[in-house]
């Protein structure tokens, strides 16, 4: 008998999608659409009630200059990372991946304790700076989480422009600034504008960081959809809000896709330039120096906020102490949100690793299907099975609400897991995809050649070779999954408290030191997570 | 081992359409299919692989046709230009695992795979990734990774191509040798004529996706049946002349050709010997090593004679003005 992959592998990707993804959204569009009929009077009202008007007139505003600030930040690290060798650029390099594990919670913990009344740069300059509760410090730690992907992804591109176009551009007479208007920067214009779509995509659908360190000035759509649902139980405007965000966010995320193709493209072109060592004299001039006080600036950037964290959680009363620690772990503190912090752990550690099942159960057959067939349709497959990442955890939570409250899986930890698969999985398709993509598909006809079935010259020759791939974006599951707020606040129940919301509770109950403490343990989970990426050494973008 | 035959094969893309009427290598022959870049022999090569499905035609091993069954069960062995070596397996895991695919015990493996690397003398590097080794050793491991399982039919896609001159022709005669050895029925891809001469019981000359001229390397060398094997195969003299009562007259040379009208006469410069007489006018010469080219000029036409030195019949550095003609071997396109 033969064994050959039939569609049959699409069961359980698409039943998912389906269940978990498509039928929430319907239920959304027909909650902020329909009312006896289609219907726009919902979306209408929304907006014209100023507020929301506002709130959608912030939420785009603040992603497109957050945008310019991560760009302005993550730049000159693209240049200095293409074109130079120095000291400590490995440490660097390596630190530039604890943004992408690091729960947005605990960084926007780490920016209380820094810039908040008592914090720790308050302290140091003696007056506040007025970055908390504005949309200054929404901005700098969006900056914080997305630089990183403008040094990656520029500098990769940057490397590999072939110095022979710079050099007869030179001959011509082109030089400094004239040269990098018209010649560099048009070569490299795809992956900024990648990574500006990214990080603008990113800080559109941002709920955390606003929540935390916006107030209600300062709120985003998917901070609105949140209190429209959790607060005032309005299902209609949220539902409407939801309506808008997504159309707004399915239109960046389809200019995102189009850039990353015209990304990937140019990164094809594999000229790679090694970087230039500096030498001892090089350093010590403006330009090395100038680079060195760039390093360090982006090294304190990513570390003071978790270390602020680690050093308010081993203070109590103002000396150090591991009080808080004690408390966090006491029986006396369980009542506060229903579940001991062991059983935090234990579910964010749970459905971490479920959520890493279900995404690879769902990511790994689409990807082969998408990789080895053509079929009719295949392309409009390829968008329903990549819209989940143009929609949200609010979104989901809505839709969950409107869907499943009522049936079994209401309360049940699986549509937490649910809610995190649909979101993260997008990520593992996307890291498995490419490295799929880098495979020559020499190597799959020469298993079958033989004789090599084709699950096992998948299993056997293209998987492992897409490990590197399949292992970064299992990480990606995991750190997203336990760093999700906003849908796990609206459908946990209590006892399935995760670390994140406990953190979040604490916070709300101005308990910093027991969020800290909680948010270290969280840190210690995260950094796990990154020496892992490191390990594979496979590029996060 | 098997006989190979192609039926009314086709196979279309948007600007290129491969067809083959008929093509047969016999059990145990090395069959060559020979011709410029992008006329189709990859597409052939992996028409009988099964890594391509022919809009149309049949493909037969042994007079059974194939053409439903998946590449892993067509019992073949690939070697592919680039090598196709995983990289994430070790030379012994690579060799292994076509015998892996077909589950026999762990003892047999190690064995074949041994008796594998001594065929491609090989031996001691096992436990080395394919990145570890050069790229004559990554050839011979990717032939022995092919061999191992014994196929029906070894396919060859220009697997010398990626190699420098010297270490080519090594491994073409090694290759010779082994196929010999084991006389598995090969099919050789390559569009270098001199390889192709040099290994092949049998040529396949394709262009534009059609196949030319199919025979043995000299049957087309001194007599290709179009102008396009002729040029291919090497240098050539072609002549327009006209035929009267089935008798060519080039000079004061005769030829019988069997018809009559206009014909194009084909041969190789080596069929025209140059000796003492007064059929020809000298207008050029040229020392090669060991070999001497003359350009001649029979009844206004100029054609290339290219011999031994030694065999010239009067002394190289001052050649007579007039000399005299023999072409030994000639053939009408
Ligand atoms: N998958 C494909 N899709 C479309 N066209 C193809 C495909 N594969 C091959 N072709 C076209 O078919 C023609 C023959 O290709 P093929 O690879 O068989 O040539 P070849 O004789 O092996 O050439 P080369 O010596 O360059 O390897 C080429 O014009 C090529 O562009
Ligand atoms: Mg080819």
């Amino acid at each position: 008998m033969r064994m050959r992959p039939t569609k049959l592998i699409l069961i359980i990707p698409v039943a998912l999608l389906v269940v978990f993804f498509y039928v929430p959204l319907i239920s959304i569009l027909q909650t902020g659409l329909w009312d006896n009929g289609p219907t726009l009077k919902f979306i209408s009202s929304v907006l014209v009630n100023s507020y929301h008007r506002r709130v959608i007139e912030f939420t785009v505003a603040q992603a497109l200059a957050s945008t310019v600030l991560t760009l302005a930040i993550g730049l000159p690290g693209a240049y200095i990372f293409a074109k130079y060798d120095f000291p400590g650029k490995r440490t660097i390099r390596a630190v530039l991946t604890v943004p992408f594990v690091m729960p947005s919670v605990m960084v926007a913990l780490g920016f209380i304790l820094l810039f908040g009344r008592g914090g720790i740069i308050t302290d140091l300059i003696g007056h506040d700076l007025g970055i908390l509760y504005s949309w200054k410090g929404i901005l700098l730690a969006h900056a914080f989480y997305n630089f990183p992907i403008v040094v990656r992804m520029v500098s990769a591109l940057w490397q590999r422009i072939n110095p022979h176009y710079e050099e007869a551009a030179m001959t011509l007479g082109a030089r400094g600034w004239r040269l990098f208007w018209r010649v560099t920067l048009p070569m490299l214009s795809p992956a900024i504008f990648a990574s500006a779509m990214l990080t603008f995509v990113f800080c559109f659908l941002s709920f955390s960081i606003p929540l935390i360190i916006g107030g209600y000035r300062y709120a985003t759509i998917e901070v609105d959809i949140f209190t429209s649902i959790m607060t005032l139980l309005d299902f209609r405007t949220g539902a409407a809000l939801a309506v808008i965000q997504i159309v707004l966010s399915m239109v960046f995320m389809y200019l995102y896709l189009k850039s990353l193709d015209a990304y990937a493209k140019r990164e094809e072109q594999r000229v790679m330039q090694r970087p230039r060592r500096m030498t001892l004299s090089e350093l010590a001039s403006l330009k090395g120096s100038l680079i060195i006080t760039y390093a360090l600036f982006i090294f304190i950037f990513i570390v003071s906020p978790l270390l602020a964290v680690l050093y308010d959680s081993l203070h109590f009363n103002g000396v150090w102490s591991l009080e808080n620690y004690r408390r966090i772990f006491s029986a006396e503190y369980d009542p506060m949100f229903g579940a001991s912090t062991l059983d935090a752990i234990r579910n964010s550690l749970t459905f971490g690793f479920a959520t890493v099942f279900l995404s690879l159960l769902t990511a790994l057959p689409i990807a082969y299907s998408m990789h080895r067939w053509n079929f009719r349709g295949k392309r409009v497959f390829d968008v329903l099975a990549t819209l989940p990442l143009a929609s949200s955890a609010i979104t989901l939570g809505l839709g969950y609400i409107r869907v499943f409250s009522g049936t079994a899986l209401y309360y049940t930890p699986w549509l937490l897991i649910a809610a995190y698969t649909i979101i993260s999985y997008p990520f593992v398709l996307r890291t498995v995809s490419a490295s799929l993509k880098k495979i020559r598909p020499n190597l799959w006809e020469a298993a079958l050649s033989l004789g090599a079935k084709e699950w096992k010259a998948f299993l056997r020759v293209e998987l492992p070779l897409a490990l590197g791939g399949l292992i970064v974006g299992s990480i990606f599951a995991f750190a997203m999954s336990i760093a999700e707020l906003g849908a796990t606040y609206m459908l946990a129940k209590p006892e399935y408290t995760t670390m994140t919301l406990a953190v979040y509770k604490f916070l709300g109950a101005r308990q910093f030191g027991s969020a800290s403490a909680l948010a270290v343990l969280l840190m210690l989970i995260s950094t796990a997570g990154f020496l892992l990426i490191e390990r594979t050494g496979e590029e996060v973008w | 081992m098997v006989s190979v035959e192609l039926r009314g094969i086709q196979k279309r893309w948007e600007d290129f359409a491969l067809t083959i009427e008929r093509l047969r290598a016999r059990d145990g022959e090395l069959l060559t299919l020979l011709g410029p870049s992008g006329c189709g022999k990859t597409t052939t090569l992996r028409i009988i692989a099964g890594l391509e499905k022919p809009n149309s035609g049949e493909v037969l091993f042994d007079g059974t046709p194939v053409n439903d069954l998946p590449p892993y069960e067509r019992n073949i062995g690939i070697v592919f230009q680039d090598y196709a070596l995983f990289p994430h397996m070790t030379v012994f895991k690579n060799v292994a695992f076509g015998l892996e695919m077909r589950k026999l015990p762990r003892m047999e493996i190690e064995r074949r795979v041994k008796r594998a690397l001594e065929l491609v003398n090989l031996e001691g590097l096992e436990n080395r990734y394919p990145e570890q080794l050069s790229g004559g050793q990554q050839q011979r491991i990717a032939l022995a990774r092919a061999l191992v399982v014994e196929p029906q039919v070894l396919l060859l896609d220009e697997p010398l191509s990626n190699l420098d001159a010297k270490i080519r022709e090594r491994l073409r005669s090694e290759i010779k040798r082994i196929q010999r050895e084991l006389k598995i029925t090969t099919i050789y891809v390559t569009h270098d004529q001199e390889e192709a001469m040099a290994l092949s019981d049998r040529i396949a000359v394709m262009n534009f996706g059609r196949i030319e001229q199919v025979g043995k390397p000299l049957e087309l060398y001194h007599h290709p049946k179009t102008e396009f094997v002729a040029r291919f195969l090497g240098s050539s003299n072609i002549l327009e002349l006209k035929a009267e009562n089935g008798v060519v007259r080039l000079g004061s040379l005769r030829f019988n050709v069997g018809i009559s009208g206009r014909v194009k006469m084909f041969f190789r410069p080596e069929s025209v010997r140059v000796k003492e007489g007064n059929d020809a006018h000298v207008v050029d010469y040229e020392i090669l090593p060991g070999r001497v080219r003359f350009k001649l000029k029979i009844d206004g036409k100029v054609i290339t004679s290219e011999g031994l030195l030694s065999d010239i019949p009067f002394d190289i550095e001052e050649p007579p003005k007039r000399v005299g003609v023999e072409i030994s071997t000639f053939a009408i396109l």
